[in-house]
């Protein structure tokens, strides 16, 4: 690394504007609807991974609070999966009522209406009574759904504006072949808060807060001298969606006991596997549309996927975070920590533990933040929050939200 | 349930601490409990745990993990609560995460787990 500045992506490389944001974004009920309606359901948006659902007849039931839909994701016996509202033809009865199983047909409870697991419509108790309902047309009503990487997408528009490949506008191509399926054990946490969804995105579009807020716990491992506000390195656009380069500091030795044991124990899914990084074999390390910079202190690539995704690959693992709003004031975050297997032994579980408890307590730093953001932006003194040039990608999320608020965004310039 | 269940030889000493975080079952409740404690109470505990994870699971690798008697159970889950407290002694200097609202709760699902 000559000159790591250099990389050093700001706003004005990219010729964004949006140094000025309007607070109301970020707090008025009318924002959440349109929201709701030009992005939330003209974006796909991700909502598992198809390895959930492995086997024919494997399902899964997802609620997307920004929609407040309920959706059945699931294998048919032609080992395609398919999404559909969870909603039943009859009287509209959310019939699946488990979180995952594996089932030929579904049958509501109240009147036993019965499905086959590809949605349609299989029997009707006294169907002499229904000569109006053509059951070839009264299945669960479907909803879009198409894969990358893995990763399961839905889209809740009639007709989606865009297929998933133009949508994710060559991310797909940079991350072409990265291994996710090699990280299957997936640790799951969610936490509602009171603030807008888009803080936290924010939060997670930035490196300059790292150095502060989470000086106790991030800043010792990942703060490098040379880049004291962690500035993103060799930031890269695909239509609204994101990737950056984030340093670590290698030569980090924590000397806390409990910590360095677990270290000791099992390589916990965020620290830097030295040696298989060395040897070549380090998961997503090799890949070439991560760390494009070669720098030798690689932390992750930040990948952001519009409106609500960030994903970062780490060395053996990796750590996944989606936020939903639920209204103006008020979000899901649902964090997700893969790796490669479930702990085998006592130690690595006890280590698994540990390192969940510390990536928390990370994300709820950021919360904590975020919900005071939002407690000083209802407060109402301010009409705008600033961005700086050090931020070029809360700079470029705001240009594409306000592009899909305004009907364009889907491929369209 | 700890009334019946006493920890293993060598471990008897860590029953105080067996009466607080050995009953508790899930992260959830280890974070909650946490943040309820004192740092003089989560001290005294990471003080008389910490140097002795080795001997902890040296003792406990010679149990299957998934059927561990219970008095090794009992050792396991005392043990676990410092998974939590490491973070208030170790990095925060106090039970909470600033700022954070008090008290709070995190939803965990170890996905098709055990
Ligand atoms: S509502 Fe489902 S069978 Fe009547
Ligand atoms: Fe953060």
């Amino acid at each position: 690394m000559a000159n790591l500045s250099e990389h050093m992506t700001k706003a004005r490389d990219m010729g964004l504007d949006n140094g000025r944001v309007p607070v109301e974004y970020y707090t008025s009920a009318d924002y959440f609807r349109r929201e709701q309606d030009m992005i939330f359901r003209r974006a796909w948006l991700m909502v598992g991974r198809v390895d959930e659902v492995p086997e024919p007849g494997d399902y899964i039931v997802r609620d997307l609070p920004t929609l407040k839909a309920s959706v059945v994701i699931a294998r048919g016996k032609d080992g395609k999966v398919r999404a559909f509202h969870n909603a039943c033809s009859h009287r509209g009865v959310a019939l699946v009522c488990q979180e995952r199983g594996n089932a030929m047909t579904f049958r509501c409870p109240y009147h036993a209406w019965v499905y086959r697991i590809d949605g349609s419509l299989s029997a009707i108790p006294a169907e002499q009574d229904f000569p109006h309902v053509d059951k070839a047309t009264s299945g669960l009503a479907p909803i879009h759904l198409d894969s990358w990487a893995g990763f399961i997408f839905l889209n809740f528009a009639q007709e989606p504006e865009a297929t998933l490949p133009q949508f994710l506008a060559g991310l797909d191509q940079m991350l072409e072949g990265a291994p996710f399926e090699q990280f299957p054990f997936c640790i799951r946490v969610t936490d509602e808060i009171d603030c807008n969804w888009k803080n936290l995105v924010n939060a997670f579009n930035e490196g300059y807060h790292v150095a502060i807020l989470h000086s106790k716990t991030l800043r010792p491992a990942v703060v490098p001298k040379e880049n004291p506000h962690l500035h993103y390195l060799d930031v890269k656009h695909f239509g609204p969606h994101s990737a950056g380069t984030v340093q670590r500091n290698f030569d980090y030795n924590p000397q806390a006991p409990a910590l360095t044991w677990v270290y000791a124990q099992m390589l916990p899914t965020s620290a830097p596997d030295i040696a298989a990084i060395e040897e070549g074999r380090a998961g997503f390390y090799e890949h070439p549309g991560i760390n494009r910079l070669k720098i030798p202190n690689f932390g992750t690539e930040t990948i952001t996927i519009f409106p609500n995704i960030s994903i970062q690959p780490l060395a053996n693992g990796y750590l996944f975070y989606q936020f939903w709003p639920i209204n103006e004031g008020r979000m899901r975050t649902e964090v997700r920590i893969y790796s490669r297997h479930a702990p085998r032994t006592l130690r690595e579980e006890y280590a698994m533990a540990s390192t969940l408890a510390a990536t928390r307590d990370v994300v709820v730093e950021d919360m904590a933040m975020s919900r005071l953001q939002q407690i000083g932006f209802e407060s109402g003194g301010k009409t705008h929050q600033q961005f700086g040039q050090n931020e070029p990608l809360l700079r470029m999320f705001t240009r594409d939200y306000e592009a899909y608020l305004q009907g364009k965004g889907m491929g369209q310039p | 349930m700890t009334e019946s269940v006493n920890l293993p030889a060598g471990f008897e000493d860590l029953a105080p601490y067996a009466a607080v975080w050995g009953s508790l079952e899930t992260q959830e409740e280890r974070y909650l409990q946490r943040q309820h404690s004192t740092m003089k109470d989560l001290k005294a505990y990471y003080d008389a745990t910490a140097p002795r994870l080795n001997a902890i699971f040296d003792h406990l690798d010679q149990f299957p993990m998934d059927a561990l008697p219970d008095s090794e159970a009992l050792l396991y889950r005392t043990a676990l609560g410092l998974t939590e407290t490491a973070m208030a002694i170790e990095v925060f200097n106090q039970p909470r995460v600033p700022y954070a609202p008090f008290p709070h709760k995190m939803a965990i699902e170890w996905n098709e787990y055990r």
